[in-house]
């Protein structure tokens, strides 16, 4: 039996199952197998005669597969010379949007100010998360580069959506988070100063989980070099304090900024 | 004695439901809390429900001859309260303890009555095509009286589908869920429980596309083909009796396969696929001997809020047993001793579409029923008469692919031949894993993480 008889055969077959029997007679199956198994195997009636032929003819379909005709390739994106961030960077961005989204902005201007780009596993799912914040969505483009614009412009689901150009300096500028007046010295103060003096208070229980906001705030903020020795001091804070468990969740945003920066760091 | 009382699975409890609302109020009534008096032993389960009458329902199972009884007014068996209380058992959630009061006067009465009328043998478990297995051995006679159920549901479902092509595709009776719900639930219990899914998925499938009806008339077409092999199954070869019957529904017990001599090997693992099959997500790991080059699928099952087995990571490989469930080309596989530790895999070699078209007919001719298998090709995706392909030099296979999964293909291969691992399907293939040379990436369906515990997901 030819592929095109058999296929032929099942657009006939298709017109009969959706009338049905009772309306539509059954066609004749054409010479070869599906024939020969209508005459070696009769059956009583139009519609059990039908069950066989579609039966055989969807077997004979499925085990017959081939593939269809040539298509044309697409054109491929520009080239980006950039280097691909490393495998540990895109294992901690998905950290990053699962716990701490707060630093995701800074992930994508850092893997664009050390000349990184982001690696195509995570095109889909960043042009996906950010497609109505066109800042976020334009930071996106720039730190995945054409590639990242190639995917949206053959994926409408994943093309931006009011069409208007951010404003530059807003996508290439770290976004401002409020801090309160009395933590703010210590986004510049020194590794050892802000590790004393946010270990004290949590040491003190000067901290409810009202402030976690805030502390979060600032250390998505602090300088970098601070960001272990506030981690371990947060860590080491006293066991019956009751801001034990307020300093080690913002200890592991510390150790997870701090990671991001280092996975990141220029070649 | 039938079988013995190894706790079930969570698909053999569902697998007894008469319809899916069943299911639903048994979930939200196994919980623990809103139970006394558990207890369980190696034959029976039992507990009292607080519901929302002033008194509680006395709720008894016997897990062995499944049986099930309860003091609630419903008039379905077995009720939502049973199916809870089983749920709990299976979860591991009721202590075991000693039997009295009426649940041990109730089994007693089963017990005489057995000793008194040894015929017809006892029901094994229930059970779902791709449901873990049963719990134990069913004697001889168990299983004569459970082929000759089976045999009687699958000629009934064949008469089901002669009706229907009768009246065709357009009669709106095939439109209506009930339609197809009660023709499930009677294949359950004729112990098809395979089939009873398989004609599930298939009442989800009509009207859900424009050409739905040529997806469903295949379906009735293969549909007809198990039923009729189904009612044969003493005259065909043992593999493909083997087949035909674990199409059906039959379950082979995880005992008889571990019982068997393994395929030692390292195992690539190339592949993942979730799906949602009706209240179950199954999730498909697709791995390759390295030797041997011979595939086999590992199968996994979460109700909701249980965990899929996460023991196998794409991009891996091992070293280990494996134990192949029967069949002719027996591609279902539980994983036995494992030699040494994970580690990357190596980048496979990819193949033509062509030569996966030839090894994926040469599978489908022997078991046109089967719905999955995963090959490994050198391809592009591109677009051909507005929609998207794999493509190479030999020609083109259609894709189904949801837009993040296109989109992370289209990423990573940036238009050009990469090695992907796809899982075939009768509507397309669905590609499952980009192998770059420095990386895997892995792109198939994932289950819904509010579904089912644990794994990441990312919003998109």
């Amino acid at each position: 039996v030819s592929t095109g008889t058999v296929a032929e055969y099942w657009e006939e077959l298709l017109t009969v199952g959706l009338l049905g029997t009772d309306r539509r007679e059954l066609p004749s199956p054409p010479e070869g197998a599906l024939a020969d198994l209508a005459a070696d195997e009769p059956r009583p009636s139009p519609s059990s005669r039908l069950l066989q032929q579609v039966a055989a003819c969807t077997a004979a379909r499925r085990a017959g597969v081939l593939p269809g005709p040539s298509a044309t390739v697409i054109d491929p994106p520009p080239p980006d010379h950039r280097p691909v961030t490393p495998p540990e960077a895109t294992a901690t961005w998905r950290r990053i949007v699962a716990d701490w989204p707060v630093l995701e902005d800074e992930w994508l201007l850092t893997v664009t100010a050390n000349g990184w780009r982001v690696s195509a596993e995570l095109i889909a799912p960043l042009l996906g998360r950010h497609r109505t914040d066109g800042v976020r969505r334009a930071r996106a483009l720039v730190a995945a580069g054409p590639l990242a614009q190639w995917v949206a412009d053959h994926q409408p689901a994943l093309q931006g959506g009011n069409g208007a150009r951010p404003d530059p300096d807003a996508v290439a500028a770290l976004p401002d988070l409020p801090i309160s007046p009395d933590l703010l010295p210590l986004v510049l103060a020194p590794p050892a100063e802000s590790a004393k003096v946010l270990g004290a208070r949590a040491d003190g229980e000067d901290f409810a989980r009202s402030d976690l906001g805030v502390l979060v705030n600032l250390v998505a903020r602090m300088r970098a070099d601070a960001l272990p020795a506030v981690a371990a001091r947060l860590e080491a804070c006293v066991a019956h304090s009751a801001s034990i468990g307020l300093a080690h969740t913002v200890a592991d945003l510390a150790r997870l900024r701090h990671r991001m920066l280092t996975e990141l760091e220029r070649r | 004695m039938g079988v013995s009382g190894q706790r079930w699975a969570v698909e053999q409890v569902f697998a007894l439901a008469r319809r899916p609302s069943i299911i639903a109020g048994a979930t939200a009534a196994a919980v623990p809390v809103l139970w006394t008096s558990l207890g369980c032993d190696d034959r029976a389960v039992w507990g009292r429900y607080r519901g929302s009458s002033a008194e509680p329902y006395d709720v008894v199972a016997d897990h062995v001859e499944v049986a099930t009884r309860c003091t609630c007014p419903s008039r379905v068996a077995p009720c939502k309260h049973a199916l809870a209380l089983l749920l709990l058992w299976a979860r591991g959630q009721v202590p075991q303890s000693a039997i009295g009061g009426s649940a041990a006067a109730w089994i007693d009465s089963r017990r005489s009555a057995a000793v008194a009328t040894p015929t017809p043998a006892p029901s094994p478990a229930p059970s779902t095509a791709d449901a873990p297995t049963p719990p134990d051995p069913p004697e001889p006679s168990s299983r004569d009286d459970r082929v000759a159920r089976m045999a009687a549901g699958l000629a009934e479902l064949d008469r089901w589908l002669d009706d229907r092509l009768r009246t065709g595709l357009t009669d709106p009776a095939l439109a209506r869920y009930s339609t197809w719900d009660d023709l499930a639930a009677r294949l359950v219990d004729a112990q098809a429980g395979g089939l009873a899914n398989r004609v599930r998925r298939l009442a989800g499938a009509v009207g859900s596309a424009p050409e739905w009806h040529r997806h469903v008339l295949a379906e009735m077409g293969v549909l007809h083909l198990i039923a009729r092999a189904g009612g044969r199954l003493r005259e065909l070869p043992p593999g493909l009796g083997d087949s035909v019957a674990m199409a059906a529904g039959w379950q082979v017990r995880q005992a008889d396969v571990l019982a068997g001599v393994p395929e030692t090997d390292t195992w690539l693992v190339l592949g993942r696929s979730d799906t949602r099959e009706d209240r179950i997500e199954v999730r498909r790991m697709w791995i390759r001997g390295e030797r041997r080059g011979r595939w086999a699928m590992l199968l996994s099952f979460a109700a909701y809020r249980q965990s899929l087995d996460d023991s196998v990571e794409v991009g891996t490989r091992f070293p280990a047993d494996l134990y192949r469930y029967p069949g002719t080309h027996a591609l279902r596989a539980i994983l036995g001793l494992r030699h040494g530790a994970p580690e990357p895999a190596v980048h496979p070699p990819g193949a033509s579409l062509t030569e996966a078209c030839a090894a994926v007919g040469s599978v489908v001719a022997d078991e046109p029923w089967i719905e999955h298998l995963a090959f490994t090709v050198s391809a592009a995706p591109a677009r051909l008469g507005g929609r998207w392909v794999l493509a190479d030099r030999s020609g083109s296979l259609p894709m189904v692919a949801s837009p993040a999964e296109l989109a992370t293909l289209l990423a990573c291969s940036g238009g050009t031949p990469v090695v992907i691992t796809c899982e075939w399907t009768p509507s397309g293939v669905r590609p499952l894993t980009v192998h770059l040379p420095d990386r895997t990436v892995d792109i198939g369906p994932r289950a819904d993480p509010s579904f089912v515990s644990g794994g990441w997901s990312v919003a998109s």
